[in-house]
């Protein structure tokens, strides 16, 4: 081999994965293989997205009639002049913007009294905002709806007066579920950001006679300041990309949001393509704006000062308030979970909403409709958990061939991959499902192909898939960023090869993330609305659709005992699995979050 | 199973810097080499290019007469029978004891009865047969080490790399797990390149010693060689708290006098050598106090039987015997 070959034999080795490695089957396996993971993602995100920019701009492109690739700027025109869509836009960003604030203001409150106070039951109240962010958000939705409507449980017990109903059914009351709803990313961020900060620097301001409110003004909220702003972008961009409330509560409202909007403007008569592509680019753009905003504040080189590691800090003495303050965690809890948990049970026991909680109202019949294997509401539960099954599965296989393909390449490679991953999750999802509407209904060959097909349950498997596998990879990819290089390495130095190091070193080590993965892509899946309201199959259709259309004929009650039991049997079944996983975990002593389960430590008596 | 190591030429750039420059070593088979030197000298390069973890831009590297790298042939790292003991150990941690020794072994097309064999032997040459079952959590850092040594002694390599492996242990331990550590390699007369910054554990485990210096060889010799004979300053300042003093003071000519702390003498006892400074800190050390003295802008070392107060001035002088004088 001459000098010049060698080199760019080099150069192609360093380029290739772990499967040419394994295959040992020269540059041409390896530029196929990376050809091919481009291939897929470009299929199942970059081409949807692509086709609802082209619909914004070239209006007729998918026009049935007569197609052409006219250039125009009709359809963006459209947002200064048909009111629907500018206040469609305004809302969306009104109501984004106060959630945004209201949201990390409680969130943030909760991470301080949690972090810094001596208050009691705090384990408990730290507890509080993971289990609001685990409950699924349009069961929240369904709640508040049965709570504050005219009829509600809120009114028969007289504690809400009829003008603070109205008022719910608007703004006020929509910014109050949101803020219920994602105060928990705020607490989660800033949290993290307290626990970084420690009270060093507090420490050492006091100690120079600053008194403590003059420390948080001028160390403590600079300091906190990108964690407070990224708290802001996050749930900005969470209320924009919403679909839940937006189909629910704003609809009733007739507070237009640009997600409800979109979905009209494909699901009314007459259908207004180029209208809805318009909408959607205005969203992601103003989710791309946030998503940037974040990344930049990320490097930012003051963050640094604020880093992943836990630093001492001394609890703040609040005396007699500590029970006031413990109290009022303990209404917010209650208020955001609860309350509205507490709703959708009764109603799920309960025959009509009118009878309220009078004793001959209470029945078993909604929670045995759906539960009866024979039933449509039971059909509908089955194939959400097929469908949940399936794209949790194979998005969670795609996301750890690409990981593990990824090994090969440069940092930039990784890096460039993580941040499409991170940005793509950012991408709502209501767009994601109009553009797999262009691409499988629209888009020469593929609205032909007949797996998947649109109209079927293929399709939108393939829809959760798109919106799954960032996810996945996501978590697969910081799995495998936090092995030591060593591991692999001192393998390699022992003779062993690139396929047994993945099956015996990288992937017993990565496996806890995986589950965890495919356990929330799972629990995601179940509990999707905007894909499978886009692309809801002829038959077939997934539980969160059927409880919706339920709702929409007034079946609040088997709508809420099928929620229940979708709840119950998600979150059994990832439960189930992860036992299953620390049994398994610890007869072949696989990994536990990083820890290794193991008998009982001897280690103190040999030492 | 020991093996000689030849590196010719070696140079690599990382980032467009240079790491080794044209870098020459030799280790003869059993010998037990160190490359000392600080952060960023090289040294891990130097190891990670003789392990094919890494490949130079130039040079050839030969292991027991066996070309592993040069310009036509490179040699895969798992082909090279090398054996690593990692700065973190690098133990898998959902596998025994045992496991870690075995897995390393099932790769090299051994029956079971010699994979068996061979672990046993590590095991009880490395004290941990009745770890065996144990994994890597359950250990203490010492005996993680231990295990370290066992699973590359299992797998016979020609060559032991040792990478900064007693960083992770607190001072007490060090030393004991040095004594043990190298006891093990002796025993199994293995040849070994030990990769370090400490120069007292250079000088303690060490047949010879590499100093490096931004990516070269600033000198290859035996600790007591190095000792008595640094070639340079900047040897003398890296070698056992050795102060280097300008010559020109002296006008004697460029260079730099090597004032090793232990050879300083009261004034009286050689008065052609005479220096005087300023004592700037003191620190009792048991049989003598180490005092730190400013002679013009040098700092300067020395051990002295008895205390003397900060800001005093102090005069000494040096054995014609023990007067060394180095170039920069």
């Amino acid at each position: 081999m001459t000098a010049t070959t060698r080199q760019i034999h080099k150069a192609a080795t360093k380029h290739r994965g772990l499967f040419a490695r394994f295959f040992n089957a020269g540059t041409f396996y390896a530029a196929a293989s990376t050809a091919l993971i481009n291939v897929v993602f470009f299929l199942l995100i970059g081409l949807p997205l692509l086709l609802v920019l082209m619909q914004t701009f070239f209006p007729d492109v998918f026009n049935p009639n007569n197609p052409s690739f006219t250039f125009s700027l009709g359809p963006l025109g459209r947002i200064f002049v048909v009111p629907r869509v500018y206040f469609a836009i305004l809302h969306s960003v009104e109501l984004a913007s106060l959630v945004g604030v209201l949201a990390t203001l409680l969130g943030g409150a909760f991470a301080l009294i949690v972090q810094r106070c001596d208050i009691p039951l705090r384990k408990s109240v730290g507890f509080i905002p993971w289990i609001v962010f685990l409950t699924p958000a349009y069961l929240k939705t369904v709640a508040w709806v049965l709570l504050m409507s005219p009829g509600g449980y809120l009114a028969e017990f007289g504690l809400l007066p009829p003008l603070t109903g109205s008022l719910f059914f608007a703004f006020p009351g929509l910014t109050l579920v949101h803020t219920l709803g994602l105060f928990p990313f705020a607490t989660f961020i800033i949290g993290n950001a307290l626990r970084g900060l420690g009270s060093e620097m507090e420490d050492a301001a006091r100690l120079g006679g600053v008194p403590l409110w003059r420390v948080w003004f001028k160390i403590n909220l600079p300091l906190l300041a990108p964690a407070l702003a990224l708290s802001f972008i996050a749930i900005f961009a969470q209320v924009l990309s919403d679909f839940g409330l937006a189909s629910t509560i704003a609809r009733m409202s007739n507070f237009g949001v640009l997600t409800y909007e979109i979905y009209a403007a494909t699901s009314s008569y007459p259908i207004d393509f180029p209208l809805a592509g318009t909408q959607s680019l205005i969203l992601l753009s103003l989710v791309t704006i946030a998503v940037l905003v974040d990344r930049l504040l990320r490097r930012k080189d003051d963050l640094k000062l604020i880093s992943g590691r836990s630093r001492p800090s001394r609890d703040y003495r609040l005396g007699p308030w500590r029970w006031v303050i413990t109290g009022l965690a303990f209404l917010v809890a209650f208020i955001a979970l609860f309350l509205p948990i507490g709703a959708v049970i009764i109603r799920a026991l309960t025959r009509t909403l009118s009878d309220g909680m009078a004793l001959h109202n209470f029945t078993f019949a909604n929670i045995l409709e759906a539960s009866n294997v024979h039933s449509l509401a039971f059909a509908a539960l089955s194939n959400s958990l097929r469908y949940a099954s399936i794209a949790s599965l194979i998005s969670c296989i795609a996301a750890v061939l690409l990981a593990l393909q990824l090994e090969g390449p440069g940092k930039f490679m990784r890096s460039s991959v993580m941040s499409l991953a991170l940005a793509s999750v950012a991408i709502p999802g209501i767009v994601f499902g109009f553009g797999y509407i262009l691409m499988w209904n629209r888009l020469p060959f593929f609205k032909d192909s007949l797996f998947p097909h649109y109209g079927d349950a293929s399709l939108l498997i393939t829809g959760y898939i798109g919106v799954a596998v960032p996810y996945a990879l996501i978590v697969v990819m910081a799995a495998i960023g936090q092995l030591a290089p060593s591991l692999n390495d001192s393998a390699r130095l022992f003779g062993v090869g690139a396929f047994r190091r993945v099956l015996r070193i990288t992937l017993p080590l990565i496996a806890f993330s995986v589950l965890t993965g495919f356990m929330l892509n799972f629990i995601h899946i179940m509990f999707e609305l905007p894909v499978s309201q886009m692309l809801i199959p002829r038959t077939e259709s997934p539980a969160p659709i059927y409880i919706l259309r339920l709702l929409n004929y007034d079946k609040d009650g088997l709508a809420c005992a099928l929620s229940l039991i979708s709840m119950l049997i998600a979150g059994g079944a990832a439960l189930l699995l992860w036992l299953a996983f620390r049994w398994f975990a610890a007869r072949n002593g696989a990994a536990n979050n990083g820890k290794w389960i193991s008998t009982p430590s001897l280690a103190e008596d040999v030492r | 199973m020991t093996a000689e190591l030849f590196c010719r030429g070696l140079t690599k750039h990382l980032g467009g810097r240079p790491i080794l420059q044209v870098l020459d070593l030799d280790v003869k088979a059993g010998e037990v080499v160190s490359l000392l030197g600080a952060s960023g000298s090289g040294k891990t390069t130097l190891l990670r290019c003789i392990a094919g973890l890494m490949d130079p831009d130039a040079g050839t590297i030969t292991l027991d007469g066996k070309m592993v790298f040069s310009d036509s042939q490179t040699i895969p790292a798992e082909k090279r029978r090398i054996g690593m003991v990692f700065q973190d150990y690098a133990l898998w941690p959902h596998m025994t004891v045992a496991g870690n020794l075995s897995f390393a072994l099932q790769s090299q097309n051994l029956t079971s009865g010699e994979i068996n064999t061979r672990v046993e032997h590590a095991l009880e040459l490395a004290r941990l047969v009745p770890l065996r079952n144990r994994h890597p959590s359950e250990l203490s850092g010492g005996q993680q080490q231990r295990v370290a040594i066992a699973r590359c002694i299992a797998a016979r390599p020609s060559l032991m790399l040792f990478d900064e492996p007693l960083s992770n242990l607190d001072a007490a331990l060090r030393e004991d797990m040095r004594t043990e550590m190298m006891d093990l390699v002796r025993h199994e007369g293995l040849t070994v390149v030990y990769v370090t910054h400490d120069q007292s554990e250079a000088m303690a485990v060490s047949d010879r010693i590499a100093v490096m210096r931004n990516g070269i060889l600033a000198q290859f010799a035996s600790p007591q060689e190095l000792y008595d004979c640094p070639a340079n300053a900047f040897v003398a300042g890296f070698i056992g708290g050795f102060s280097a003093l300008p010559m020109a003071d002296f006008a004697t000519g460029d260079g730099y006098l090597v004032i090793r702390p232990e050879d300083a003498r009261p004034a009286e006892a050689n008065l052609d050598m005479v220096l005087t400074g300023r004592i700037t800190a003191r620190a009792f050390q048991g049989r003598c106090w180490r005092l730190t003295l400013e002679i013009g802008n040098t700092r300067v070392k020395i051990d002295w039987p008895h205390d003397v107060s900060v800001g005093q001035t102090l005069s000494f002088s040096l054995p014609a015997d023990r007067r060394l004088i180095v170039k920069h």
